[in-house]
Order: structure tokens, then sequence, then C-alpha cells
């Protein structure tokens, strides 16, 4: 049959998409690397050799950093999860879910400020707690960018471990009932499975966002003892200019990412499931008594630490009337158009590529393609968005404006900076309805859009939409990117608060902030009921 | 790298598509595009009324083009080479015009800087100033009655005021006030910068960040200009904010701009130049930029830069000698902050 033999010699699109991906990652830091070469810099700027002394330094504090974030965001969140899987149904439950989620897609800049506000000198929780007669250190060093860090990953381990912990197969729960489970066994055999399958790759990924964070580093770190890598290669970028420089700390970055990513992927577990129903399930311990104190402290204390962060953006409401303009509106729905642009490629791109790692060469799930697309996703994390930015505008400078370029290369890098959330949502369900269904399929023929649309669309419908709200919310959110395209007609919210500010409004600013957190609760909320 | 090819040509086509919205009117008219940053072009920048001023008697259209800050305006220049849109450059500071001239993009400037109001003679042949002012603490007198007097006072009493600084990696106010240290300190710089440490709240990335901090309470002073009182009288009605005068005197920072000599508008970008010189321009800039202009239009400055302080004494660097030792500078102060 002619038909199905051009069939298998065409690659399955995602094959192509992930080589896309790779090839663009290679392509940006080639054109980096290229660029230093070409522009000759100013005496004195001669690149550094890898790793110097001092990129060594970085790394170990960086790590050491990460390593305490990823450990108490896992802890607390998982907590969390744990407290609301017990607690399915209490008013408010999803409301509560939209707000502190905002913490991981709100600007950063709009989180270091609301850590301040809450945290800072002049900020309640000293006050409250000099009243009581204690004196808290200041916000600034490494327990400052740990706080940030866990205020703003706390949400996304909960909301991975939710949707973990309601995909657990209903009759688990009804046998622990049966066989008469206490609140440990419960833990024992319904949810430490669950945690030890989802703990490996979810650290991962936080380790690799607290590892290549910049602005909550440089601002609440409070001096450069405290530094990423990130930092390196934007002095490079700015200060120094000198491309290839940041092309080498760039590279060295991802290196360390991948053998980050295959350190942790040893420990066992694939990508952590997030499909996040938050569906009620029968819960054997649900009524004892400590575990009730337990959730409620839990529950209380992680709204308490996130959601007043979250809510010091209402100090914006006072200045809410600068926002009725033309400038404002017009922000406003540019950023509209280039987070739907972003959300649509990066969801797009996470569909392809999970389909491409379900299907192997011969019609079966392949391991090996899986593990390769898992790699590909996680190196994005490792390039920063100004490099990479840079990288491929050097490669098409000649050829085309830079304002031009920015139409196409705003949304496309959100993309891609949202894509290891995304692909994080769309995976794992996937996999499962590959797992459960794959035969069937296969044995009725089904393929390509049919079986997307028959066998996945189900199970995919939720995933999907909080994945198109969580990258639509994140691409919202963006600085890093638009503030090397912005100006002209390509001004977004965000790049309208930084104006702002540099021009000494800071109150609009916050007004602005008020206005980009309650789209991102907005979207997470409406996402979440879809 | 086919796919690479597909995207370049996908963006090609893209950004061949945009300028079609122009409007037609202004295709008749030449364009003098200049590259500035977010701040001056920006809603509250002076942007906007030069754009104004000079469309009224240039016959042409002027087009902003914002970067990020200095450093990213020079990096983009370096990026796009001689294929630049850009006619002018403003907005280069005086502490990157060594890597600004060897980058060798820019040409001369041709106007006469004898008669510039600066606290010192300006020659540069290439790098026209278009604004200047002196770095500076500002404090809060409702909260600070007695600030320090000098930046000795400052550094050496362990009981004085905590500070807000920008990172001198990434800002450049930060990076004027790690050589304004070099300056009072000179070889003990390294010492004096262990000496403050304690008293140094946090290193931000940009100058917006350290002054919300300020504005938050959460430092008793912040790095920033002379002219930052102005501001807050001017558009807040506030007076409380005061720059505090240092003995020694304050570091100098002064905005350039240079004209491309790739461009193709030389005549307009000349004209463009010479505008900048003229009162239209320059009027625009106190209560636009916040900063001095570098000549008093012939009205003079407005009421609220009336009662700010004027440093007895001008510090600064030239260009080469921050290039030459701006390296070594970081280092020494990464480790003396460090340890």
């Amino acid at each position: 049959m002619p038909a199905s033999r051009t069939r298998s010699r065409l690659p399955h699109p995602g094959v192509i998409a992930a080589a896309g991906l790779i090839s663009i990652m290679v392509a940006a830091l080639v054109g980096l690397a290229s660029a230093g070469g070409q522009i000759r810099g100013p005496a004195g700027s001669a690149s550094g050799l890898l790793p110097s002394p001092y990129l060594q330094g970085v790394v170990r504090v960086a790590a050491w950093q990460a390593g305490l974030s990823t450990v108490l965001s896992l802890l607390l969140g998982t907590a969390l999860a744990l407290a609301l899987t017990r607690r399915s149904a209490f008013p408010g439950r999803s409301l509560i879910m939209a707000v502190i989620t905002a913490a991981t897609v709100a600007p950063t800049i709009v989180i270091i400020f609301g850590v301040v506000t809450v945290f800072g000198r002049s900020g309640p929780v000293p006050v409250l707690a000099s009243q009581m007669g204690l004196t808290l250190p200041a916000i600034y060093g490494l327990h400052g960018i740990v706080l940030a860090h866990v205020v703003m990953n706390t949400p996304l381990v909960a909301r991975v471990m939710l949707g973990a912990l309601a995909a657990t197969p209903n009759e688990h729960g009804r046998l622990g009932q049966m066989l008469r489970f206490s609140s440990l066994d419960c833990f024992r055999h319904l949810d430490w499975p669950v945690i030890r399958r989802e703990w490996p790759g979810l650290a991962t990924f936080i380790f690799l966002l607290c590892f290549t964070s910049f602005a909550v580093v440089l601002s609440l770190g409070g001096g450069p003892a405290n530094a990423t890598l990130e930092v390196a290669i934007y002095q490079a970028l700015r200060l120094d200019v000198d491309f290839s420089r940041a092309a080498s700390i760039a590279l060295f970055q991802i290196m360390l990412s991948l053998g980050i990513v295959l350190a942790f992927s040893l420990i066992g577990a694939g990508l952590p499931d997030t499909s996040g129903h938050m569906a009620a399930r029968p819960r054997p311990d649900a009524g004892s008594r400590g575990l009730q104190a337990f959730d409620a402290l839990m529950i209380g204390f992680a709204v308490l630490l996130i959601a007043p962060v979250v809510l010091s953006v209402l100090t914006g409401v006072g200045q809410l009337h600068s926002l009725a303009n033309r400038q404002v509106l017009d922000a406003g729905i540019t950023s509209m158009i280039l987070a739907a642009l972003a959300a649509i490629m990066a969801v797009t791109l996470a569909l392809l590529l999970a389909t491409a790692a379900e299907s192997g060469p011969s019609g079966r799930s392949s391991p090996h393609r899986a593990r390769l697309i898992d790699l590909a996703v996680l190196a994005l994390l490792g390039l920063p968005p100004f490099a990479l930015v840079t990288g491929l505008f050097v490669l098409l400078r000649g050829q085309v404006s830079l304002a031009g370029a920015g139409l196409v290369l705003v949304p496309l890098v959100n993309a891609l900076m949202a894509l290891p959330f995304v692909y994080r949502l769309i995976a794992p369900p996937l996999r499962q309805s590959t797992e459960r269904h794959g035969r069937l399929a296969a044995s009725l023929g089904l393929e390509g859009l049919a079986r997307l649309r028959i066998v996945a669309w189900p199970v995919l419908k939720r995933p999907l939409a909080a994945a198109l709200a969580l990258s639509a919310a994140l691409s919202m959110g963006d600085f890093g990117v638009i503030a090397l395209f912005g100006g002209g007609d390509l001004v977004t919210l965000p790049y309208l608060m930084a104006e702002r500010m540099g021009a000494y409004r800071i109150d609009e600013a916050g007004a602005v902030a008020l206005l980009l957190v309650t789209t991102a609760v907005g979207l997470t909320f409406i996402a979440d009921r879809a | 790298m086919l796919i690479l090819k597909l995207l370049m040509a996908a963006i090609l086509a893209c950004s061949l598509a945009a300028p079609v919205s122009t409007p037609a009117a202004a295709q008749t008219k030449p364009v003098l595009t200049v590259y500035s940053y977010s701040g001056f072009t920006g809603k509250y920048g002076p942007g906007g009324k030069i754009k104004e001023r000079f469309e009224a008697v240039c016959n042409c259209t002027l087009e902003w083009v914002a970067t990020e800050n200095s450093g990213a305006l020079l990096g983009r220049l370096r990026l796009e080479g001689t294929g630049t849109k850009a006619d002018v450059a403003l907005g280069l500071d005086v502490n990157i015009l060594a890597e600004a001239r060897a980058a060798g993009l820019f040409t001369n400037h041709n106007q006469t800087t004898a008669d510039l109001t600066m606290p010192a003679a300006w020659t540069d042949p290439v790098f026209l100033p278009f604004n200047h002012g002196h770095m500076a603490f500002i404090y809060d007198s409702n909260k600070l009655p007695i600030p320090p007097t000098s930046l000795k006072e400052l550094v050496e009493n362990p009981n004085g005021p905590r500070i807000v600084l920008q990172d001198p990696r990434t800002s450049q106010p930060g990076l004027s006030f790690l050589l304004w240290m070099r300056q009072v300190y000179g070889d003990k710089a390294d010492e004096a910068w262990a000496k403050l440490k304690p008293r140094i709240v946090t290193f931000t990335k940009g100058w917006s960040e350290a002054y919300g901090l300020f504005q938050k309470g959460e430092a008793d002073m912040v790095m920033s200009f002379t002219t930052s009182p102005a501001y807050h009288i001017g558009a807040e009605k506030k007076t409380n904010f005061k720059a505090a005068s240092f003995a020694e005197g304050h570091y100098i920072y002064v905005e350039t701009a240079a004209m491309l000599a790739s461009t193709k508008q030389k005549e307009l970008a000349h004209q463009f130049l010479t505008f900048m010189m003229t009162d239209a321009f320059q009027s625009a800039i106190p209560e636009g930029n916040w900063m001095y202009p570098v000549k008093t239009p012939a009205a003079g400055l407005p009421a609220s830069f009336a009662d700010l302080i004027k440093p007895a004494k001008s510090l600064a660097f030239t260009p080469d000698e921050v290039l030459a030792m701006r390296r070594a500078l970081i280092e020494g102060w990464q480790n003396a902050i460090s340890r």
C-alpha cells in the first residue's frame, strides 16, 4: 500500500518539532558565539576560559540556594496538596488555588515587591514580630531568595501533586476503607507511591528554575555573594558587550542543566503528572482529628505565606484611575494578542512533542525517544531568554529589522519559555491514555488526528485548558523578552510597568501590576473550571 | 537546519509585512530613526515633546526606537552593525563611551560645545552630551533628619543610615557609585566597601528597583541623582525628599548622543544634533528626564530645580580610564562584599 509506506517514511511532526527546538537552541548559541568573533570588542574583553574559579563559585552558591528552595517548595507544596486532597470540599478552595497560582506566573518584579511589602522592614510580618519581642533579620540574603522561590514554586508543586494524587485509581481508596487504614497506612500505601513517583521529576524542574533565577537573586540576594550563572551571562551581554563570553557561559549553564536532568532521571521516574483534576475522592483518613488539625495548619500556613505576597498588589487600587488611558488599553490588547499567540504555540508544540514521545517508530511508545524529548524540553530552562533572543537576532540581522523580528520572536521565545511548564501538564495524561488505550487504538487502526480526537481528547481536555491558561499567564507576565524588543508598536503591560517605574511613577506601576495579577488569577480560575 | 531556514523565512515574511501598516502620509516625508532608552521615549519622558517640536521644524518624521538602557542601546547597535536602521543614538552614558568609540560606528557631530553650561568643558568630537547630573544619595528628611555630610562619614559610621544600591554589573548608576568610591578612596576602595557593607540593604538590578525599595521604606537612603528631589517637588509637591550633599564632591553622570556613520539621512541627523542644543530640546529635559540640560534655556530652569544641592566638586574618570579599570574594580568590589 503506497499510502502507508509514505506515511511511515515521513517523520512524526513531533520529531520535527523536537528537531526544530534543538536547532533553535543550537542556532542561538552559534549566533552568539559568532557575534563575539565578528564584532571586535575593546581591549581587555578577552573571553575567559571556562569554568573560571569565579564561575565555579557561582555554581556552588546557586546550587546550594536552588537545593534549599527545591526541598522547601516540595515539602510545603506536597503537604498543601495532601491537605487539599483530604479536605476536598471547602468553600473557596479553587479561589485559593487560583490566587496562589498567580505567584507562579506573575512577573518576577511583582513577586519581589510583594515579598518586600509583606516581609520587608516596614511590612506586617517584622512589625508583628517586634510587637512580640522578636527581631527578624532583614529579608535580603540567602533566606530572602529562598523565601521568594518557595512562594513562587510551592503553588506549582501543589498543583502537580494535587493532580497526581487525584489520578490514583479510586479502588485504592475504597480498598483502604475496607481494610480500615490508619492515617499512617494511608500515607504509606496511598500517598507515598505517588510522591515517590512525582518528586524526582518535579525536583529537577524546580531546581532548574531556581538555579537559573535572575532578578530575585539580584534584588533579594543582598550582594554579589549570591549569584547565578544567569547574572554572569547578563553581565557579559550588557556590561562587557562580549557576546562570545555570554555564549560560552550559556553553553556551560545548559550543560550543567542537562547534567542535573540526567542525574535526577537516574533516581528514577519520568515526567511528573500535572493533569490538574481536582476531583473529590473518598479518603479513609479524612475523619482523623490529628490530621484535621494538621491539614488546617498546612493550608493556613501556605495561604498565609503566599496569598499576602500576591494580594500585596492591592496597594495599587488607589491608582486604578491611572489605567484609564489609551496607552494602557493598547498595551493590554498587545499583551493579550502576544500571550494568546505564545500560548497556542506552546500548547501545540507540547502536544506535538508529547505525541512524538508516545509513538515510537514501530507504533509503540519508545522510552529512549521520550527521554530525549524530555531532555530537550528541560534544556530550554538552561538558556536565558535574553541570550536566546540575542543569538537568534545575530543570525537574522541584515535580513530583517529588529522591530519586525520582534513580532515573531517575542511570542516564539515566550512560547519556548512556557514550554517546560506546559509539557509538564500535557505529557503525563497523554502517556496514561497511551498506556490504557494504546493497543486498542492500534488494533482499530486509529492514527494521527483521529486517534488524538477519539482516544486522547477526553483525557486531555482539562490539562489543555490548564496549559493554555498557564502559558498565557506566564507570557502576559514576561519582561525578559519584551525588554529587548519593546517600544514602538510592541508595548506590553509589563513593559509599561517597567517604564513607569523608570520614570519615578511607582504607584502607577503598582496599578499595572494589579491588572496583571488579576488577569492571571482570572485565567487560572476559569481554566480550573473548564 | 531546514527548520531553521523555514523559521527565518517566516520571520522574514512577517517583518516584511509589518511596515505596510505605516500611514501613507508618513511615507512621503523622510524618516529620522533615533534609538534611545525607554525612560526617555516613554509617556513621562521628554521623547514625545521633542518629537513634536522637531517635526514642526524638520519636515520629517522622527521615529523613536526604545531599548532597555544605555548598555542595551550600545549592544544592539553593535549587533546590527552598519546595517542598523538607526540614524542617531541618544542615551549613551559617559561610562561606556570608550566601548562605544571602539565599536567604530559613530561619526563626528560637528557641533560647537564651547558654550555648554556643564561643570567641566566638553571636547569630545563624536559624542555630544544632551543632559547631565550628579550622583547623590536621596533620603526622606522626615525619617532621617541629619544625613551624613560626606562619603567618608557614610562609610565610616557603623551606626549610619542603611542604603540601597544598584549592582554595578547591571546598572549605570551602580557603576557610577563604584567609580565614585574609587575617586574618594583610591586604592583603599575595597576596604571602604567592606566597611560600608553591613549597612547596604541590597544591590538591585536597575535604578528603578532600588528607588522602589527606598520608597517602600526598606532603606534610609538610595543611590540616585541630585535632581531626584525635583521630581518629588515638581510632580508630587513633596519637599521631604532631599539629596545628601557630600563634602568630597559628587560623581558626574552625562548622557550623550551620536550620529551613526552608516546613516543615509546625514543632513537630517545633523539637523537633529543641532536641534538638540537649542531651547526647544533642552527645555524638555528638566521635568521630562529629571536631569540638568547641558545648555540652560533662556527661560531658566523650572522652579522645582531651584532648591537642589549644587555639588562643590565634580568627580569623574575619563571613559578610557573607566574601560581600563572596570573589570578590576568589579572584581575588587565582588571580593570585598562577598567576604
